[in-house]
This record gives structure tokens, C-alpha cells and sequence, in this order.
């Protein structure tokens, strides 16, 4: 009671004053240097990695907050499903609350550099130490954005390429040589045919494994038609649909496997679960899959993407990390120090999550080849990488250009095809307007 | 009529504004949230439909070229005559099944207790879910479908592959969910129906057919009416099966126009095009359900008829 009797009008006041006046300094307490602050920040990181390697990344977060246990910074990871990551961080960004870095794909973020979602940073880099000498030179290039002021909105953490995995035990059973996997066309439509399994003429086991729609049979396509010659942009990023007769010889490829040379079936929704449960033998894909299938105990080996058309090449795909813009610029230079770590301690990511990786140092260690998963079911993802150029387009609609998407624009007018709806020359036309109207708009 | 000023009780008028005040007060959370949660949205897509917006920044004013664009959008063509097809299927299968089973449990044979929850048991499960399951049982080589179909000499359907089956794929899904809610609500119109009036029509000699033909869906015909316009609504909006079953594949063969809404919206953040595709949604479904309503009332005496 006595307490009570002390809290005068005046003690009240001064109370209220000092509460508001607290209040009113946080904003100002908050945007004051991140490395002054007493308590530790904790950055907000979003990521999309769902498949098996999201536990892999998983580790590395763990890694990084085990290893910074106390000292200023700690990693809080929050999970976004892949196709709702650009609104849902639009959003974010839009109320002054995006997360502090994120996952993204080189070459697809070039709306949100131009919107100033993503932050440059050649000179944060600069500030934190990180040294981009010792990135390859093509991740870099795929990092940035030349229509948009070519700087860097993206530390590489992997360097990905779709290589086809086979099941060993189906090779076995056919009597092929698993020591000579086919390196041309010729014969990979004889492994095919060889690894096919048929019931009254039905394809019950796909020598090559594909679904009737969706991403694969679009990224199958965007692969062998630049094989074949065709660009889906001129390199000045001007002219769309280079070469659209390769483009559609692809199309007529893929139809060829389902109708023609009858090694794939339409029937197959879930590709991961098909090949992982033997539905298939041989199945293109990228090293995302590589942690599920060997902590499952699938007997598979890796091999490099065969030469179909001209030239070798295969899907290109780079993975890293972006920094969001944020009111308090203090927390950048926190924020780029943790991706550093993580980049310099990414051994674990590029051995048993997924890439090669494009730092020189963890290329040219020793161990490289033998951390991690065993080297013949990834070492094809990494030797792969020098062939693997089918990728972005780097323009502001590069979503609707991508060949590794199911429901863009690309891989909807393609579904027609292969459906019978409608004829490549008819698919080709279409792609080419559009996509020459989207160059035109940048 | 109305009491002269004069003879009401004093403090009368202060208490009808205390119960009105009070009443205000009971409905105002409801109402704040309903504001905000339904009608803002709404007015805000509406306003919307008429600009170019991606999220960021202002929305740009374009006057009726979203609502132009989605006319000649042969994706939005494909997808208003989906749900179309999906209505055909979907709401008189689920309207019959659900009568048939209600009628079934409500004879009160042995089981029919059990047969009740296992008719409304798929119901609490989420679309997702069943999605994922059906999309197993459907499955053309390893299905379950197609396995029974197999035993009996038909061979195996693409249900999910083929742009001929992938509608009715889906719609089988549906059904099986669907069910549960229409056969709890004509089970409850049942058990409201007299037995007096059986036993009277017994008495007169009318067989079961002509009881269920001319007593019982007269009888039901309220809610006959309730779940046709429920599920027509609910079927017209479908999404959860085709995004998890099909993602509206092969080639658009089984999209619906909330998938196409949601595709422009959440992973293309066209913002105003997919909205103005929902304000065509919205009259769509407003049209039919008028429509609908009008026909059921004008057929009212529709189940009587050779009475």
C-alpha cells in the first residue's frame, strides 16, 4: 500500500515520458550500427529447398548458428514453398518486412533488381571480405543483370546441371556395360529400347523416364533443341526464337520418345517417386535429387548428358543467395558477412546437397572428390558443368523463358504438342510472339 | 400499429436505442471482421481488375484491358468451359449419390450407423489430402481403379494423363469429398419427414418408388435446392484437387479458373489480370446460381407432377 501511496501525478508522468521517449528512439536504436548492438541479430533467411537437399541446407543454418553460438549474429530460417516465394517476398517487401537474404536462381531476378527488391553487391562483398576471385568467372556473369547496370545481386553457392541418373540394376538386367553409358544419340535410344519394359505394347517400365507434361518434357526439349541450334534469344537479348526450325525438330524429339521409338509413357505423374520406386531406368535430373535416392539405397550411377544434336550441352541452373532491402541498411553488411560464411563453408553443400560448387578453393581441395557422396552417381554434375549452358534469359519475363518450369508459358504452349493439340509450327509461331514481345518490353 | 407517442411508456424511445446500442455492440466484432477480412478485399479486387499491379507500388489505372485480354485468353476460354464440364459431372452426381445414401441410412437397417460415418467421413479430411490419394488410386499403371477395372476386362485408364480423362479424374476425387456435406443435410431433411405419411401412403397402396417419387423429394426439395446452389458454387470455385491432382494438365485439359487465378496471381504477380478474371468468375457464378434458383422454384411443383 505504501508503494502505491508513492506514485505520485509527477512519478506518473516522468514514467509515461521516459516510456514514450524510449519508444519514440527505437526506430533510430534500430537503424544504428548491427555490430554495436549488445544482443545478438537475428537474421531472417527464407528458403524454398524442399526436396532432399533442404536438409542438407538445413545443416549448413545449424552449422552457422552452432558456430556463431553467443558472438553477434544468428541465422532463423523460415521455409516458403518455391512458387509462392517471389509474391510472398513482393509483399514483404512491399510493407517494409522482407526477410533479410534469401534462396535464388541466377538470371531469373532481374524484376526484382530492377524494382531494388534485391541489393547490389559487388562493394558489400568488398566491405565483408569476400573474395570474388575465387568465384568462377560464369557464375558471376550469371549473377548479374546487363540490362539492368550488370552488377551483383547474387552469391553463387552451386553451380547445377541435369545429367541423366540410371538404375544400375536395370542396366544389370539388360546385359548393357555399365562401364560405356551412352554418349551420342544412337546410343542412348539403344540403351533405351534395351532398358524399356512393355506389356501388350504399353510402356510399363520407361528406358527413358519422363512425364507427359509438366517440366520434364519441357526441359528435355529446351536441351536438345539448343543442341539442335536454336536460341530462345539472340545473345544482344533482341531477337527472339533463333533458329526455329531446331526448335521444333526438338519438338518432334520428345514426341518421338512417347510415340515413335515408344521408351517413355505419358503415364508417369510423380518423376522423383517413379525413378526412385523403378518405374524407370534412365532420368535426367538435377544433383537435388542425388541425397533422397542414396539415403535410399537406389543402386544408380550418373553419366554426362549425351550428344544428340551439334553440339553437347545441357540445363544450366546456379543457385544462391540474395539479400532483400531493408530500412535499417546496417543489417546488409551483417547479413552479407553471414552469407560469407556460408559460401566459405559450403564444402558440405556441394558434396551432399547439390552442385558443383563455384568456389576455385573447394574445387581444387583434395577431398573434393571423395566428400561427400560417393563421385559416381554426382561426379557427372561436376564434370558435367563445362557443357552445362542452356540457362536464363536475363530479362525482366525470364520466368516465361525458363525450360526448367511446368506452368509457364513456355512449358504450356509446348503441353499442347505434346498432347496433339497442336502442331510444332504452330507451338514455334507462338512462342515466338510472345517472346519477342517480351524482349521488346526489356 | 404504431403506438402514439403520447401513450408510450417514459424512457421507452432511450431504451429501444440501449437495445439497439447493444445490439450494435453484439454484432460489431463480427462486423469489423467481416469488413476487413470480406468486403475490403473484395471492393479492393474489384478496383483492382482495373489496373496493372504486381505487388510493388501503386496500382496503374487501365480502364477495361484486363477484362478485353481475358476474353481473348484462350487459357481463361478453356478453363470457364473446365468447371462448366465439371459442373455437369460433379453436382448431379454429388446431389443423387448423397440422397441415394441418406435415403439408404435413414431406413435405419443394421449398420447404418456406421454407414453413416463412413458416407461423411471424407468430408473432415482436407481436398488436399484426398488429392494426393486419389492421385495413387487413379494412378493408370499401379491405381486401384484400374487394377478392379482390369478384373473385369477394361483395360487401363489414363485418368490423370490424358487430356480425354483428366476432368473426369478429377471430378471422381470431388464426388467422394463432396458427398459427406450433402448427405448429412438430407439426412437431417429426412429424419423431419412424418412416418405418418408413409404409413398413410402405404395404407393407400403406394409402393416405395411412388413414397420416394411423390413424398419424399417433395419433402427434401428445400434442401434439394440448398445443395444444388452449394455445391454448384463449390464446384465452379474448385481448386484444391486439380492443383494438388493435376495442376490443371495435360495441356489445360482439367485447369479451372480459380487454378488460372491463382497461376497469374501468386506466380506471375499479375495482380489486376487475375483479379479481373475473378470478377468474371464472380458474375458467372451469380448468373448460374440466379438461374438455378429460378428454375428450382419455378419447377416447385415439378415432383408432384402425375400425382
Amino acid at each position: 500500500m505504501t508503494q502505491r501511496e508513492g506514485l505520485t501525478r509527477r512519478t506518473f508522468m516522468k514514467t509515461v515520458t521516459a516510456g514514450a521517449t524510449l519508444a519514440a528512439s527505437a526506430p533510430v536504436l534500430r537503424a544504428g550500427s548491427v555490430a554495436a548492438q549488445s544482443k545478438p541479430v537475428e537474421l531472417v533467411h527464407w528458403s524454398w529447398l524442399a526436396a532432399s537437399d533442404g536438409e542438407i541446407w538445413q545443416q549448413m543454418i545449424d552449422n552457422f548458428n552452432a558456430a556463431n553460438k553467443g558472438k553477434a549474429v544468428q541465422i532463423k530460417m523460415e521455409l516458403v514453398p518455391e512458387e509462392q516465394y517471389v509474391t510472398k517476398l513482393l509483399a514483404a517487401a512491399a510493407t517494409g518486412r522482407a526477410p533479410d537474404f534469401g534462396w535464388g536462381t541466377a538470371g531469373l531476378g532481374a524484376k526484382l533488381a530492377k524494382d531494388g527488391v534485391t541489393v547490389p553487391l559487388d562493394d558489400l562483398a568488398k566491405q565483408v571480405g569476400l573474395d570474388l576471385g575465387d568465384f568462377a568467372d560464369s557464375s558471376l556473369k550469371a549473377a548479374r543483370y546487363p540490362k539492368y547496370g550488370n552488377r551483383l545481386y547474387l552469391i553463387p553457392m552451386d553451380l547445377m546441371s541435369l545429367q541423366p541418373e540410371i538404375n544400375l540394376d536395370h542396366v544389370k538386367e539388360a546385359g548393357l556395360d555399365p562401364s560405356k553409358f551412352p554418349g551420342d544419340e544412337k546410343s542412348l535410344l539403344e540403351w533405351a529400347q534395351r532398358l524399356t519394359k512393355r506389356e501388350g505394347g504399353k510402356v510399363v517400365r520407361s528406358g527413358i523416364m519422363m512425364t507427359g507434361s509438366g517440366v520434364h518434357p519441357t526441359v528435355t526439349w529446351g536441351i536438345v533443341a539448343e543442341q539442335l541450334g536454336f536460341q530462345r534469344a539472340s545473345d544482344d537479348l533482341k531477337t527472339a526464337c533463333v533458329n526455329p526450325e531446331a526448335g521444333k525438330q526438338a519438338m518432334q524429339w520428345v514426341l518421338d520418345l512417347f510415340d515413335k521409338h515408344k521408351v517413355s509413357t505419358r503415364e508417369v505423374t510423380d518423376r522423383y517417386k517413379a525413378f526412385g520406386t523403378g518405374q524407370g531406368s534412365i532420368f535426367w535430373t538435377g544433383p537435388w535429387t542425388l541425397n533422397g535416392y542414396v539415403k535410399q539405397g537406389l543402386n544408380f550411377a550418373t553419366f554426362p548428358f549425351p550428344k544428340i544434336g551439334q553440339r553437347r550441352v545441357t540445363y544450366f541452373e546456379e543457385g544462391g543467395l540474395e539479400l532483400y532491402a531493408q530500412r535499417d541498411k546496417g543489417r546488409h553488411e551483417a547479413t552479407l558477412a553471414a552469407v560469407k560464411w556460408l559460401s566459405d563453408n559450403s564444402f558440405l553443400w556441394t558434396t551432399k546437397g547439390r552442385g558443383a560448387s563455384p568456389r576455385k578453393s573447394l574445387l581444387a581441395r583434395p577431398d573434393y572428390k571423395t566428400g561427400g557422396h560417393p563421385w559416381s552417381v554426382r561426379g557427372a554434375f561436376i564434370e558435367g558443368m563445362e557443357f552445362a549452358t542452356v540457362g536464363e534469359i536475363p530479362v525482366v519475363a525470364a520466368p516465361e523463358f525458363t525450360v526448367y518450369a511446368g506452368g509457364n508459358f513456355l512449358a504450356k504452349t509446348l503441353e499442347t504438342v505434346w498432347v496433339g493439340q497442336k502442331a510444332p509450327d504452330a507451338a514455334m509461331q507462338q512462342l515466338k510472339e510472345r517472346w519477342q514481345k517480351d524482349l521488346d518490353e526489356g | 400499429m404504431a403506438i402514439p407517442r403520447a401513450a408510450r411508456p417514459r424512457g421507452s424511445a432511450r431504451d429501444d436505442r440501449a437495445r439497439d446500442l447493444s445490439g450494435y455492440l453484439f454484432v460489431a466484432p463480427f462486423l469489423l471482421f467481416f469488413l476487413l477480412f470480406n468486403v475490403m478485399p473484395i471492393l479492393f479486387g474489384a478496383y483492382v481488375a482495373f489496373t496493372e499491379w504486381g505487388i510493388l507500388g501503386s496500382p496503374r489505372w487501365v480502364g477495361l484491358r484486363n477484362f478485353t485480354t481475358a476474353v481473348h485468353d484462350e487459357w481463361v476460354a478453356t478453363a470457364f468451359v473446365n468447371i462448366g464440364f465439371y459442373a455437369l459431372i460433379i453436382v448431379p452426381c454429388v446431389t443423387g449419390l448423397s440422397l441415394l445414401f441418406a435415403v439408404f441410412v435413414n431406413q435405419g437397417w443394421p449398420l447404418s450407423s456406421l454407414a453413416r460415418t463412413l458416407f461423411f467421413a471424407p468430408n473432415v479430411v482436407a481436398a488436399s489430402v484426398i488429392g494426393l490419394v486419389w492421385v495413387w488410386v487413379l494412378d493408370t499403371q499401379f491405381g486401384l481403379v484400374n487394377r478392379y477395372l482390369g478384373l473385369l476386362g477394361i483395360p487401363a485408364i489414363p485418368w490423370l494423363t490424358s487430356t480425354r480423362w483428366s476432368l473426369v479424374g478429377v471430378s471422381l476425387a470431388s464426388v467422394w469429398w463432396d458427398l459427406g456435406l450433402a448427405f448429412v443435410l438430407f439426412l437431417a431433411a429426412l429424419q423431419d419427414v412424418p412416418g405418418e405419411l408413409y404409413e398413410s401412403a402405404a395404407v393407400d397402396g403406394a409402393n416405395p418408388l411412388r413414397q420416394f417419387w411423390h413424398m419424399t423429394l417433395p419433402e427434401v426439395r428445400p434442401i434439394l435446392s440448398l445443395v444444388v446452389t452449394l455445391q454448384l458454387i463449390a464446384t465452379l470455385r474448385i481448386f484444391s484437387q486439380v492443383y494438388v491432382m493435376t495442376n490443371g494438365g495435360p495441356a489445360g485439359s482439367s485447369s479451372s479458373v480459380i487454378h488460372y487465378v491463382y497461376t497469374t496471381a501468386v506466380v506471375r504477380q499479375l495482380m489486376g489480370y487475375s483479379a479481373a478474371v475473378s470478377m468474371l468468375l464472380f458474375v458467372v457464378i451469380v448468373g448460374v446460381t440466379l438461374v438455378q434458383r429460378l428454375v428450382i422454384r419455378e419447377q416447385g411443383g415439378w415432383f408432384r407432377s402425375g400425382a
